[in-house]
């Protein structure tokens, strides 16, 4: 076994240039598989944010009827135990309470319908911090005040700021004409161009009292301490809470729109993998047919002394996982200056998108940050090693098969 | 002409179909009226009753302020033409109600925005026709209507059950795609004034909500008021 080795790192240096020429773009190949999939991660990264964490949440708590319909009476009733008792099941971070309705939202002279959100500002804050929301003014105070934060462009279009009034009119629960008067204290760009156009947050207690559902929410969302759990996390507070009354949803099944776009991320990797790698074993693949073409009588020569086809395939592969290693060795010194880069600083598109860009629904903010992750680095060595291998099976087999006198013969 | 000189044998005038729509038409209502009315909810998720008073002036002005319960107390609805204002009185500010809006429904009741101000006329928007007579309808007229094409109509079709002596008893709507969607009854006939008999009670029940109506009883009903135009403006609703 060791004379394989040493025969295999000989050979690999016997054409130091071919072999270096090959490891380096393979290198890049890994440098760039690197760079480019932690940018797709940043992207991946900060649609979860926006789409899962900033909107739905780990896990959403529910009354069944509620996604479908969006009935404002499909409430959960006792709002106050019900949150008391989710953030006392292992694992859960926050439960923040929401209760949404539409309203008309207005001044005397410009009105348009609006989607009010109510919620627990100290808890809202505990699912993503306020300063990555509100982008002028401030966030909501922690007590119900009659406070209102906007939307940026629904502010735009009523013509509103910091410190104006508007009048909220809807239909409460009770068929009665809810109206009341708020006080805009911010403005917020929420990644949604939905809500970016439609939004209006409130204190819970306010929107509450608007639409005459005293102590009842609409949903919980649950931030849970590891995403990556979510499963388990959910079976257990569905068996702490779980009736006809009371839904309990992961994010995937919450949103399965969202569940499918952030399920891309494995696909898009996939893609760069396969692009970069198929291009890489056919360099592999050259590379070692041209190093068994041109030992054909070396080869010969040691199968005459006895070497057995298996050995052969061995010194062949061999060689090969060391090219890949050189490879691997180079393209994550390259790779990780990339990514540090990209982490640290990220691309900035403001050039051309002044205003970030939008993607299915999502707005984007103009500068993306990569996201390191170990897992991908793990993926794309491992591809990189799965790839030279089968790359070089076939000069493998060629090298093997040999007929030991015609090899010897030739040239 | 020979039919009409049978009936005037018969010594009963035979109602026109004009007459018999426009009788439709201006159920409990009169060129000028003040009435109050309640107004009572009966919805899977709530059930509500409501008092309120209303003025009207011609078919493009009218006023309905609420007077119960206490919560929506004060709550005016001025209609002009095809606007629409709600005035708050808790919040002190009158809101137009936006056209996007005009669909949702109005005070919690099965009645919309756009029924109180998209007031099509059978008599005028329809083209109508009879298709019952006393002797097979149960003694009743019925007259189905369907929109004249340039109409701003959101029915497909409008069947009116009407009684000889010009009292309406139901209408029923049907939407473009030929679904019945609502019915309107009317019910407690009484003389309003100088032998004018008028229904007092009218009942709309959507058919896609089962169990859910609206009804609305007037409890007074004047209809020799002579109201001024300015009541139907929004310093009077601010004022009021």
């Amino acid at each position: 076994m060791s004379f394989l080795v040493t025969v295999a790192w000989r050979n690999l240096w016997r054409h130091r240039r071919r072999s270096l020429i090959t490891a380096t773009a393979m290198a890049v190949g890994v440098a760039l598989c690197m760079a480019s999939i932690a940018f797709q991660d940043g992207m991946f990264d900060l649609m979860f944010q926006v789409m899962v964490e900033q909107q739905l949440g780990h896990a959403q708590v529910h009354h069944p009827d509620y996604p479908g319909k969006r009935v404002l009476q499909d409430t959960l009733p006792d709002a106050d135990a019900l949150v008391a008792r989710v953030e006392a099941t292992p694992g859960t971070v926050v439960a923040a309470p929401h209760v949404q309705g539409f309203a008309l939202l207005g001044t005397e002279t410009r009105s348009t319908g609006a989607l009010l959100v109510g919620l627990d500002p100290a808890r809202e804050l505990k699912v993503f911090p306020a300063g990555e929301r509100v982008k002028v003014g401030r966030f909501l105070g922690p007590d119900a005040a009659g406070e209102l934060v906007l939307g940026f462009k629904l502010a735009e279009e009523l013509h509103v700021g910091e410190g104006d009034q508007l009048v909220a009119v809807t239909q409460a629960s009770d068929g009665s004409l809810g109206n009341a008067l708020y006080t805009v204290v911010g403005l917020a760009k929420t990644g949604s161009a939905q809500l970016d156009r439609s939004g209006a947050w409130m204190h819970l207690d306010d929107l509450q009292s608007l639409l005459v559902l005293d102590d009842q929410v609409h949903s919980l969302t649950v931030i849970s301490q590891d995403v990556s759990t979510i499963d388990t996390y959910v079976a257990g507070l569905r068996a702490t809470l779980g009736s006809d009354t009371v839904e309990v949803l992961p994010w995937s099944e919450a949103s399965p729109q969202a569940a499918q776009l952030i399920g891309m991320r494995n696909f898009s990797a996939g893609i760069v993998l396969g692009i970069v790698f198929g291009a890489a074993g056919f360099g592999i693949l050259n590379t070692m047919m041209m190093s068994v073409f041109e030992r054909t009588r070396e080869l010969g020569v040691l199968k005459a002394l006895g070497m057995r086809p298996l050995q052969l395939v061995g010194l062949v592969l061999v060689e090969s996982v060391f090219l890949a290693g050189l490879s691997a060795t180079i393209g994550l010194v390259l790779g990780g200056l990339l990514d540090t880069y990209l982490v640290t600083y990220g691309l900035d598109f403001s050039a051309s998108l002044k205003d970030g860009f939008s993607f299915a629904g999502i707005v984007m903010e103009p500068v993306v940050k990569g996201s390191f992750r170990l897992g991908s680095v793990v993926a794309i060595v491992a591809a990189l090693f799965v790839v030279s291998v089968l790359a070089s099976l076939y000069p493998a087999l060629r090298a093997a098969r040999l007929e030991p006198v015609a090899s010897i013969r030739s040239e | 002409m020979m039919y009409a000189l049978l009936a005037s044998l018969a010594g009963a005038a035979e109602p026109t179909m004009e007459e018999l729509l426009l009788a439709t038409d201006d159920a409990a209502r009169g060129d000028q009226s003040m009435a109050v009315i309640s107004m009572q909810v009966k919805t899977d998720r709530y059930e509500r009753t409501m008092k309120m008073q209303a003025w009207s002036k011609g078919t493009e002005k009218s006023l309905m302020r609420i007077l119960e319960p206490e919560k929506d107390a004060g709550v005016t609805t001025l209609k002009v033409e095809d606007n629409l204002w709600n005035y708050l009185p808790k919040v002190d500010r009158t809101m137009k109600v936006p056209s996007g809006m005009m669909s949702g429904s109005w005070m919690g009741s099965h009645f919309s925005n756009d029924d109180l101000v998209r007031d099509s006329r059978l008599s005028e928007d329809f083209t109508c026709a009879f298709t019952g007579r006393p002797a097979d309808s149960g003694g009743n007229y019925v007259i189905t209507c369907t929109p004249k094409p340039d109409a701003a109509v959101v029915w497909g079709k409008v069947a009116a059950t009407v009684r000889p002596d010009k009292v309406p008893v139901q209408v029923e709507f049907w939407d473009e795609a030929n679904v019945l969607v609502r019915t309107m009854a009317y019910g407690n006939v009484k003389d309003v004034g100088g032998g004018r008999m008028m229904p007092l009670e009218m009942t709309l029940t959507p058919h896609d909500k089962p169990g859910e109506y609206t009804k609305m009883v007037f409890e007074t009903l004047d209809l020799t008021v002579q109201l001024d135009d300015g009541m139907f403006s929004l310093q009077s609703l601010q004022q009021r």
